[in-house]
């Protein structure tokens, strides 16, 4: 197989995804027995506000269903749908927040969710597979013993409860942080910089505390696994140094399988974290996808699905496609 | 020299310390926090922040109905009664018919910009609503445009509105009924420049209430406004009597109930939103400026408008049959359902509206005779005039404290908790108990009932419908509790084939004018069983001819007189007879508030409003409330 097959190989298995993806995207919440019409509809008869005459239910409902594009088959929705988004990428209105685009809500989510979950993912990533790195290839000391046993006691802990015990600890008992998110709208300065830091680093922490334990483990496994290896023991016996065997040895060799959940946990950062944008105010894409959901707000749904799907097929895409640099055991034929 | 070292050391100590204690303290949005009124958000976050445009569906729960507009005319919440606010006087009807009437406008009300407010911003307004027909997302468009046939400006300050049917509600539907209007007046010399009103998003409106906004979050978590330096001929100065008024008020939301009661006891905020009465009661013993609206149980308001009831489907079969309603009702152990799901802190309705201050004396107490005396068709007697006695003595039992002298505080009484009574009325319409003690159809299968319920999105009633169910499941009912979210939630409450049973809160009535909830309760509305098309009216689905009739009638009658208060509580009787809805008991609206920067909220020993920041009580509170000076 030559480097052009391979490549289109990859891309034409990404395309289908991609396809298949969207197309379940679309039928999925059709399938559901929600509608923001009557979701509406409903709130407005339920809080008491207004009385709403039949004549009043009948027309809304009539002119929502025109506005918000729901009339037709569903077939022939399914196809405007396949246009907009494969031709256009535009996931039309939103239905609760008609008329404003949905690709509004997800580009203003979007930088919280990317700033806070792609931080928080690398240092819990680097810190972890280091820690790891050294509880593994010094198994036998007391420090690799901590170490792992900080992983073991980390790892199972509910996020939700960790997150709970921290703001108790931090923005309660001593009032480091805030207990929700507050930052103030205005262009970009050090001051506003400044406010997004403080006000991000709790939630910061949770998430970092919540995901380093998983790679101390996985990588402790590893290193110690490849530390027996033919080629180490021969390093150790030609005299090479200890950090240089633990670094160029066993940690290149060790990081293979972790690389590639990095990229698939980095396309996952377009999931949003709903626990921790529940928990601190903290604006993303999870609450946004959640709000879709209740809402019945397809299109919304539709958008921030179909953004999480592009990112994990992409992220998968490209470790596919780099991993032969990363692994020189891998080759196309 | 050593003498006057040590004078000066001490009055530096002196200064420093008064100015720590004096340096004031500033809430998260940068404003003096004891100048700043705060509130937690109703619906914690929106998505539409900066969508101020009354036209389009807006960011209803951000202060923009209390803080920012204006309507014709207003609901006292502790009344019930409606005031002018910006009209100069109550609807002036014009005919015999009640469908024309004269509004007067108040002269000297200002637009937040410095323009008067005068007709033109409300025939502007009629203009845009016709026009918006089918293209606004905004409800009261269709409302409005459904209920006024004709309208003319007079002169400056008065209107002529016609109307398409008589219009007793005229100030209600036109005005407030309890939190909002579906008419909302826009400024005509801003919306008159805009060219596509569907799309404008009036993001720092010109109000004409006493506030403008001042800032908010870009995503939706809180919202702060500012008073208006002329604040006092704004639509609704005239309610304040004391010269002053908050000088900032903050919507925010304070996160998930846990981290809530932290920011609670921390005096970050000032007024809750349905906290649970467990985080209540933790937080008032870390902080005694947390005070609730009533010292005795239960310890909150009950007066919201709405109730939580059982909807059934009595097109479909078995809840077709009279008797299989009632035994729904007299298994369902209602103490036990209070205290298990909201620590007994509720109060009871019989009937199908809530028990209130306003509603009692005209409904309730006339009707206790009837109750006491109404018997099923096999003669039984199912009304417990004795059940807030009883249910005073449960609570007693378990060791709860601050009981009330009145058990009638929790209602007037309720349905008995019958099962064997209900097992003959299930067996006198051939059901029959399998060996497990789970009840059969009369064709021999087991009675499988799906009973409908929010899921988290609506905590107190998700915990109601679980301990309903429970108790059912202990009568041998097998029910299956489905949870579900808001958008399905609407699908199941209007729609037939959806719906078998379901716990809901759609029967609302605030002030003596029932046809708010019950304006369609007739047969025309009523479909099928397995109806797949939504339902347009009659939410009960109950098709009563004596009803139809009755609410009929009841539309062509002024809503103040006693005749129709009568046929009110003939169509209870109705209800009652039929079982037509299990009513089960008022919101229970737990809003606690924390006084350490403000007092003067409503307390059931003053209880000059509803203590809700959502409705148009908030606009007395601002009013009422005072510093505390910390």
């Amino acid at each position: 197989m030559g480097l052009i097959q391979y490549i289109s190989s990859r891309v034409g298995a990404y395309l289908i995804v991609l396809f298949v993806g969207i197309t379940i995207t679309f039928f999925l919440p059709r399938l559901m027995p929600s509608d923001p019409i009557e979701g509406y509809i409903a709130q407005m008869q339920n809080q008491a506000g207004q009385s709403m005459n039949p004549e009043t239910i009948r027309e809304l409902r009539a002119s929502l269903r025109k506005l918000y594009g729901l009339e037709g088959t569903l077939i022939e929705q399914y196809v405007d749908y396949l246009e907009r988004i494969i031709l256009r990428f535009d996931f039309g209105p939103s239905l609760a927040s008609y008329p404003r685009p949905v690709s509004e809500f997800i580009f203003n989510s979007l930088p919280w969710t990317l700033g806070l979950l792609g931080t928080s993912l690398v240092i819990s990533w680097v810190i972890g597979n280091l820690i790891g790195l050294v509880a593994g290839f010094y198994h036998n000391s007391r420090w690799a013993t901590f170490l792992e046993t900080l992983g073991v006691i980390l790892y199972p802990i509910p996020y939700y409860i960790l997150a709970l015990v921290l703001i108790l600890l931090f923005a309660y008992i001593w009032p480091i942080f805030p207990l929700s998110t507050t930052i103030m709208p205005g262009d970009f300065s050090w001051e506003k910089i400044n406010s997004i830091i403080y006000n991000s680093f709790l939630p910061a922490l949770t998430l970092v505390l919540a995901g380093f334990g998983w790679n101390i483990l996985g990588m402790k496994a590893l290193s110690f696994a490849n530390k027996e290896e033919g080629y180490v023991t021969f390093a150790r016996l030609k005299g090479t140094p200890s950090r240089t065997i633990m670094f160029g040895y066993v940690f290149r060799n060790s990081i293979l399988p972790q690389i590639t959940a990095l990229a698939l946990s980095i396309g996952g950062i377009f999931n949003g974290a709903l626990l921790t944008e529940i928990l601190f105010s903290y604006p993303g894409l999870g609450l946004l996808m959640r709000t879709a959901i209740g809402s019945g707000d397809f299109n919304l749904l539709y958008g921030t699905i179909i953004m999480s799907i592009v990112s994990v097929a992409t992220a998968a895409l490209i470790i596919d496609l780099i991993y032969p640099l990363l692994d020189p055991r891998i080759r196309y034929r | 020299m050593k003498k006057s070292f040590l004078i000066t050391v001490v009055l530096a100590l002196f200064f420093v310390s008064v100015g720590l204690v004096s340096a004031q303290e500033m809430t998260d949005v940068g404003t003096p926090r004891n100048e700043t009124l705060i509130f937690q958000t109703f619906d914690r976050q929106t998505q539409t922040p900066d969508q101020h445009n009354p036209l389009m569906n807006f960011a209803v729960w951000r202060g923009f109905r209390e803080l920012g507009w204006g309507f014709l005319w207003e609901t006292d919440t502790g009344t019930g009664e409606s005031y002018p606010e910006l009209a100069a006087e109550m609807p002036i009807p014009l005919n015999d018919e009640f469908t024309s009437f004269e509004v007067r406008l108040k002269e000297g009300v200002y637009w937040s910009d410095g323009e008067e407010f005068n007709a033109d911003d409300v025939i502007f307004t009629l203009d845009a609503y016709f026009d918006l027909v089918g293209t606004s997302t905004w409800f009261g468009v269709n409302r409005i445009t459904q209920y006024v046939s004709d309208y003319e400006k007079i002169d400056d300050y008065t209107v002529r509105i016609d109307t398409i049917n008589p219009a007793y509600d005229f100030s209600t539907v036109l005005g407030v009924y309890t939190w909002g209007s579906a008419f909302i007046i826009v400024p005509e010399h801003v919306f008159s420049e805009v060219e596509n009103l569907a799309e404008f998003r009036n993001t720092y409106p010109v109000t004409i209430g006493p506030y403008v906004v001042k800032e908010f979050d870009p995503n939706g978590f809180w919202q702060l406004w500012e008073l208006r330096e002329d604040w006092e001929r704004s639509a609704w100065g005239f309610l304040d009597d004391d010269g002053y008024m908050p000088q900032y008020i903050l919507y925010k939301d304070f996160g998930p109930e846990e981290t809530r009661s932290l920011s609670f006891v921390q005096n970050a905020y000032d007024v809750d939103t349905f906290m649970s009465p467990d985080s209540i009661k933790a937080a008032q013993a870390r902080n005694e400026y947390i005070t609730t609206f009533s010292p005795d149980m239960p310890y909150h308001n009950m007066d919201d408008a709405c109730g939580y009831g059982v909807l059934m489907n009595m097109q479909r079969a078995p809840l077709d049959m009279l008797e299989v309603r009632w035994a729904l009702a007299l298994s369902l152990d209602l103490a036990n359902v209070g205290i298990n799901s909201v620590n007994g802190e509720f109060v009871a309705s019989p009937l199908p509206m809530v028990d209130t201050q306003i509603l009692r004396p005209i409904y309730f107490e006339p009707l206790i005779p009837w109750l006491e005396e109404f018997t099923l068709p096999d003669g039984y007697q199912p009304y417990n005039a004795n059940w807030s006695v009883e249910f005073v003595d449960a609570l007693g039992q378990m060791g709860a404290q601050d009981l009330p002298e009145d058990p009638t505080d929790f209602g007037i009484g309720w349905w008995k908790y019958d099962p064997e009574e209900a097992a003959n009325l299930l067996s006198s319409v051939g059901f029959t108990q399998n060996a497990e003690g789970i009840w059969l159809l009369p064709s021999g299968e087991v009675w499988d009932l799906e009973f409908v319920i929010p899921g988290d999105w609506n905590k107190v009633m998700q915990r109601v419908g679980f301990s309903i169910a429970d108790s059912w499941r202990r009568s041998g009912i097998n029910v299956n509790t489905v949870q579900v979210d808001n958008a399905e939630f609407g699908v199941v409450q209007n729609t037939n084939a959806e719906r078998t049973t379901m716990l809901n809160w759609t029967n609302c009535i605030f002030n003596p004018n029932y046809l708010n909830s019950w304006n369609n309760v007739e047969l025309e509305y009523v479909n099928n069983a397995d109806e797949t098309a939504t339902n347009d009216g009659n939410q009960y689905q109950w098709a009563n001819e004596t009803v139809d009739q009755l609410v009929h009638e009841s539309k062509q009658m002024e809503t103040t007189t006693e005749e129709f208060y009568e046929i009110g509580r003939q169509i209870i009787q109705e209800f009652v007879t039929d079982m037509a809805y299990i009513n089960i008991m008022n919101i229970p609206t737990t809003i606690p508030t924390n006084e350490y920067y403000w007092s003067g909220f409503p307390k059931r020993d003053d209880y000059y409003a509803v203590p809700y920041s959502w409705w148009s009580s908030a606009k007395e509170i601002i009013a009422s409330i005072e510093p505390t000076g910390r």
